[in-house]
């Protein structure tokens, strides 16, 4: 039995370690009764049983909108100095956690990207269970390999597991306030959906014949809101901001969405997803069957945050639970 | 001196050392890297960079001329947006920027000893003109070479002088089309009037041991590579240089996708075998 549980009293002896590693940030119910990852007032502000935020951690490492070069005249581009502060991040649910873990292997795999690097280094994560709802369905993901403490709600208090070197550095100084108890079981989550999109990406299918994708198309307002929230979604769009001095410019990524209109669009005019139909099938095909150094890998973590946001009720789910079984291209 | 940074991640200062009209909207540029930069770059007919316009933005273009000539590259650029038009209205003398090169590009070695069939329709000549110089620099390397253009008209007809003077080369056999004409092409040059997958038919080229590659507007592919399946061209020899707007060019953002394979980093140089089956990919 090692000693790693923390009581509930004892959480802001935790909070006043982990302010030594950065700024806390954590879930919090804002005024408008929405759920969102900020910064932390207090302990009292953290909230230790919800269910999802409505945007996920991607924004701590891709910011919806960032600078990526400024140029001048006389100097031409150069990387802009962005220092990237130290934040801790609390209460991540396992869900979010495979997420930041699928960026990473997008964003630091080959030629790792120096803005998301320098964000991913100075962010510490601090993983949290949760309660399944009925949007959804990771299944039993096991612990992801992202965070660096993992704490499970048990019995008054959180019962802490270190994931990586800055892990076990927070539970060593922690560990005056820790207590022997015995780790609580995790509860094997049985989840059918998720069998399904996984021998459905084994044998690459694309449902090229399933009638849900007029349906799809004919129901989607291309809001962009399925992107937004999704865990995983890291499709970005370059713009070149010329400032008023009609001299300088900074050069911009930010958030883009597979299901707008503009994302398969060449000069010129030609559009390779011109309608709504062919850019769900993109959408489907990046996040269940992978592109390029991600391909064959499943993005969708099971979150269900784009079957609760959005505004006409699509749920990509449907495709697999349809019956509709047909391997193509 | 400046410090070494990521050529592919970071724009590469390159002044236009020249600048000529090829047509009413398209203007071929000649660039010149500064000396670090230029010692690196090295690249395959095929592969693209990304040009910067500063303050005006960032465009995919495909290199036109041949690896050589020290920091020398050549583009084809159409007039077709913001930035272009931007980069249209730059003088000689003036600094873009350059990311890259990108992409795959054509298999030139693994095509040594084979008969090369070279389809080119508008502005799709650029990366194939780059193809043909490396074949003509190799020449020995390789067997027939026969290279078929297609214009919309003769006053759209592409780099009129270099094929006037690449006609007259016994070593290589050169078509010229074009979709409609009104009045013959300047130049003396020789031209049919038609589509490129009719001149296919109205002229000889060898089958065997032969590997095509096409690069032209998206309807082009489609009626092309029909044809050449009629003449029972296989699929593993027919290399398409593929169009999307690549925005990263490393396969991160995720514009290019093709199927499952990135046209920045899987491409855009596909073989028709691997693409063909794909949805929306031609």
């Amino acid at each position: 039995m090692t000693k790693n549980f923390l009581k509930g009293d004892d959480l802001p002896r935790f909070l006043e370690i982990l302010a030594g590693y950065g700024e806390l940030h954590g879930p919090v119910r804002s005024d408008d009764g929405v759920i969102t990852f900020r910064p932390l007032c207090g302990p009292a502000d953290l909230l230790l049983d919800y269910h999802r935020t409505l945007i996920p951690p991607k924004k701590y490492l891709l910011p919806p909108r960032e600078t990526i070069l400024a140029y001048a005249p006389e100097s031409g581009y150069r990387q802009p100095g962005t220092p990237a502060p130290k934040i801790v991040l609390l209460g991540v649910h396992p869900c979010d956690l495979a997420g930041i873990a699928y960026l990473d292997r997008v964003f630091l795999g080959n030629e790792p990207d120096p803005l998301y690097d320098a964000r991913r280094s100075a962010l510490t994560l601090i993983g949290l269970s949760c309660e399944p709802d009925d949007s959804c369905f990771c299944g039993d993901r096991g612990v992801s390999s992202a965070g660096d403490l993992f704490a499970e709600r048990t019995g008054g208090g959180l019962s802490l597991t270190s994931m990586s070197r800055r892990g076990s550095e927070i539970l060593e100084k922690l560990s005056p306030f820790l207590a022997e108890k015995e780790p609580p079981s995790s509860a094997q989550r049985a989840c059918s959906v998720l069998t399904e999109i996984t021998l459905a990406a084994a044998r690459q299918e694309t449902f090229r014949q399933s009638p849900l994708w007029d349906d799809f198309a004919a129901r989607c307002l291309s809001c962009g809101a399925c992107s937004l929230c999704c865990p995983t979604c890291y499709c970005f769009d370059v713009l070149e901001c010329g400032a008023l001095d009609g001299k300088t410019a900074t050069r911009l990524r930010e958030w883009d969405n597979c299901l707008f209109r503009a994302h398969g669009e060449v000069a010129g005019g030609h559009n390779f997803r011109k309608d709504r139909r062919e850019r769900f099938r993109y959408r489907y095909r990046h996040k269940y069957l992978g592109f390029g150094p991600t391909r064959g890998e499943v993005a969708c973590v099971g979150c269900g945050r784009c079957r609760e946001v959005c505004p006409a009720g699509i749920d990509l789910l449907e495709l697999f639970t349809g019956g509709c079984h047909e391997t193509g291209n | 001196m400046r410090p070494v940074t990521d050529p592919r991640t970071m724009p590469e200062p390159a002044t236009i050392i020249d600048l000529r009209p090829l047509s009413a909207d398209t203007v071929f540029f000649r660039l010149r890297l500064e000396e670090g930069a230029a010692s690196r770059f090295t690249f395959l007919p095929g592969q693209f960079v990304q040009l910067s316009v500063p303050a005006g933005g960032e465009v995919p273009v495909s290199l036109a001329g041949i690896h050589g000539r020290h920091g020398i590259l050549e583009l084809c650029v159409r007039r077709a947006g913001r930035v272009t038009a931007m980069l249209h209205d730059l003088p000689a003398g003036a600094v873009v920027g350059i990311r890259g090169p990108f992409g795959t590009g054509f298999p030139v070695d693994a095509w040594r000893g084979k008969n090369v069939l070279l389809l080119a329709g508008g502005l799709g000549l650029a990366p194939i003109r780059s193809l043909l110089y490396h074949l003509l620099r190799n020449r020995p390397d390789y067997g027939e070479i026969t290279l078929m253009y297609g214009a919309r008209n003769p006053a759209a007809i592409l780099f009129k002088e270099e094929l006037a003077e690449l006609s007259g080369r016994r070593d290589l056999h050169l078509f010229l089309t074009v979709d409609f004409a009104t009045e013959e092409p300047a130049g003396g040059l020789t031209c049919r009037t038609g589509l490129l997958p009719t001149l296919l038919h109205g002229v000889n080229f060898p089958m065997g041991n032969t590997v095509a590659a096409i690069c032209g507007p998206p309807a082009l592919y489609r009626c092309l590579t029909a044809e050449l399946d009629n003449f029972g061209f296989p699929s593993e020899d027919i290399f398409l240089s593929l169009e999307r707007r690549m925005k990263c060019g490393v396969g991160r953002c995720c514009h290019c996708a093709v199927g499952s394979l990135f046209c920045c980093t899987d491409g855009p140089v596909f073989r028709l075998a691997e693409v063909r089956e794909i949805e929306g990919a031609l």
